[in-house]
């Protein structure tokens, strides 16, 4: 499988772009076959992407998240998952596609990329390292599908639409997105905490990376709570979801690519 | 209606859900600006990582005031938040026969407390070093720790195929006086842990530890501190110390790197009924005059080279308290999570402020 992956690295891609129209037909036309091809389009990039994941990992003998290649090919994994939890369980559908579009954003940034798995450095040898990863990405990903939700809500709000989902609904639901990211982040948190310590012997760094982490995990608690204050309710938490987002951002990709951190992306 | 005393308004500003956000967002944005200014003035936060928080707070606060002060109020924020924190928390513990069904959220508020709380001890009472040279066999004072030594019993660098360094292969004892403390193998993400001390490894390196020489009469000896030689004539020469990189100053020498450069011997020759002579061989200069006097002629041969082990020891009383607030952190969202979806599936909705 891996002598293939730029091959099956196209078709993944391939079917991610493939489900974007259907969505968007069905958002259009409301036709019940767009979304069960949209759906199984999604589905089937998933499943190949998986399988990659797993083959890459069994090859490699650790999880192969340690330069920007692999981490951007985690995180759209991480994003399909989130999207297809929330798109089977309440049927978001088109409100999630801007999730879709980060995703193939970032998985088409990396079709050009060499696949190598790097060999492991001595310091992420560790399960730590594995929990870490895997709690982060998709914490982050939750943090996308927030920000998407939010968007939607903030469309409905200022440009009323009737296909659009409920307010009530896309509330509840950017709620539970930012709920799972927290829970998932925190586990994250812990996890490169206790890596640290046996690591490098202090459990937090002032390190630019490690701050912003922090930042993240504080900004996202505060929403956690935001959400029981009356006036923070729907258009103030949708902004704080699109505001959040940009914190991540700027944690993944400004730090790991702009500035100097233990976390590069390279 | 009651009306609220003085102590209960005041008790629930303390627990108030709204001063909370308020702390945290205030504390969000000093951190979020401050972390900038870390990243653009390496040379005033470059060593913060290896200095406990208060002893650099302190130290840089005397040259830097006006660039770190916003870690001053970062600091007081989260120290003000932590105790509003723990006061929700304690509210919660007063009403638990009403409020049980939370209890997931509030492990996480304790886990919180006791992680602000155990950063806020170690930064006050604990210690770190940085850099601390362990040769094989030799006893090394751990910083920070009067009485305790750490002992390097064994070392073995672990090599890639192209030479480049995998991992450090560290066999450490602990000991206080001739009591071991704790023994283990060191290495990359496995340290040596006893109580509140942590050491980890670092790198490794070589230095220059003496010269091999040849003596005539003696033949090829090494010139090591420690040594001792038992010259013929029942004289005695004793290498007291080896500087590999020394400048002379008013006849006395004294170290000026690690690198082997103007090597220097502290010597002492002493001989049956005569005073002892004690004084510095440069090598790079003749030999000193009551050496020849006493019949000892030394040709240098080849340096002498020791590998040492780099460790990290730090001193963190607070690190047991943050694993415990680690742990409650990571109950108390899996039982947050559960009953996320359990209040979800029963149409419950949280209270409204």
């Amino acid at each position: 499988m891996l002598a293939h992956q730029p091959v099956i690295l196209n078709i993944i891609f391939a079917c991610y772009l493939a489900a974007l129209p259907c969505y968007l037909l069905h958002f259009f036309r409301h036709k019940r076959g767009w979304r069960v091809l949209a759906v199984s389009a999604m589905l089937t990039g998933f499943a190949l992407q998986s399988a990659l994941l797993a083959a890459r990992w069994l090859e490699a003998g650790y999880l192969p998240v340690t330069n920007l290649f692999s981490t951007q090919y985690f995180f759209s994994w991480a994003l399909v998952l989130t999207y297809l939890y929330f798109d089977v369980r309440y049927r978001v559908g088109s409100s999630g596609l801007f999730v879709v579009v980060i995703n193939l954003l970032l998985l088409g940034s990396v079709l050009q990329r060499d696949p190598e798995i790097p060999i492991l450095i001595p310091s992420l040898d560790t399960p730590l390292f594995t929990i870490h990863i895997i709690c982060s990405f998709t914490g982050y990903a939750m943090f996308a599908m927030a920000f998407t939700l939010g968007v939607i809500y903030l469309i409905n709000r200022y440009i009323p639409n009737k296909r659009l989902p409920d307010p009530v609904v896309l509330r509840k639901l950017n709620e539970e997105a930012i709920f799972l990211g927290f829970i998932l982040f925190s586990i994250c948190m812990i996890a490169g905490c206790i890596w640290a310590y046996i690591a490098w012997g202090f459990y937090f760094s002032w390190e630019i990376k490690s701050l912003w982490s922090f930042i993240v995990w504080l900004f996202y608690a505060g929403m956690c709570h935001a959400k029981f204050i009356r006036r923070w309710q729907g258009t103030g938490y949708a902004w704080l979801s699109l505001l959040g987002f940009g914190v991540v951002l700027f944690t993944y990709l400004g730090i790991g690519l702009l500035l100097e951190s233990s976390h590069p992306l390279e | 209606m009651n009306r609220l005393t003085v102590s209960q308004r005041l008790w629930r500003l303390c627990c108030s859900l709204k001063l909370a956000i308020v702390l945290a967002s205030a504390a969000t944005l000093f951190a979020i600006g401050g972390s900038l200014t870390i990243h653009f003035h390496p040379r005033i936060y470059g060593n913060l990582d290896t200095t406990p928080l208060a002893q650099w707070l302190l130290a840089a606060s005397r040259d830097h005031a006006g660039e770190i002060w916003w870690l001053w109020v970062t600091g007081v924020l989260f120290l003000l938040f932590g105790l509003n924190t723990l006061c929700c928390f304690v509210d919660w513990l007063i009403h638990i026969n009403l409020r049980w069904r939370k209890l997931g959220e509030y492990l996480i508020h304790l886990g919180f407390v006791l992680f602000v709380g155990a950063f806020f001890w170690g930064s006050l009472a604990g210690t770190r070093t940085d850099g601390v040279r362990l040769f094989v066999g030799a006893l090394t004072p751990v910083p920070g720790n009067p009485g305790t030594y750490l002992r390097l019993d064994h070392f073995e660098p672990v090599m890639s195929d192209n030479g480049r360094p995998l991992d450090m292969i560290n066999q450490l004892t602990l000991l206080r006086g001739e009591s071991v403390l704790a023994e283990t193998v060191a290495k990359i993400n496995h340290p040596l842990i006893y109580k509140d001390l942590v050491v980890t490894v670092m790198s490794f390196g070589q230095s220059a530890k003496g010269f091999q020489v040849l003596i005539p009469n003696l033949g090829m000896v090494e010139l090591v501190p420690g040594q001792h030689l038992r010259l013929p004539g029942g004289g005695r020469l004793e290498v007291l110390e080896f500087l590999p990189d020394a400048v002379r100053h008013r006849n006395q020498w004294t170290a000026r790197s690690e690198r082997l450069v103007d090597p220097v011997f502290r010597l002492r020759l002493t001989r049956p009924g005569l005073e002892p002579w004690e004084g510095w061989y440069p090598l790079r200069e003749e030999i000193p005059f009551p050496l020849i006097q006493a019949g000892v002629r030394i040709w240098p041969k080849q340096p002498l080279f020791a590998n040492y082990s780099l460790v990290r020891a730090n001193r963190d009383p607070g690190a047991g308290v943050a694993l415990a607030g680690g742990i409650c952190l990571l109950i108390g969202s899996l039982i947050a999570l559960g009953s996320f979806y359990r209040k979800r599936s029963r149409g419950d909705r949280p209270e409204i402020v």
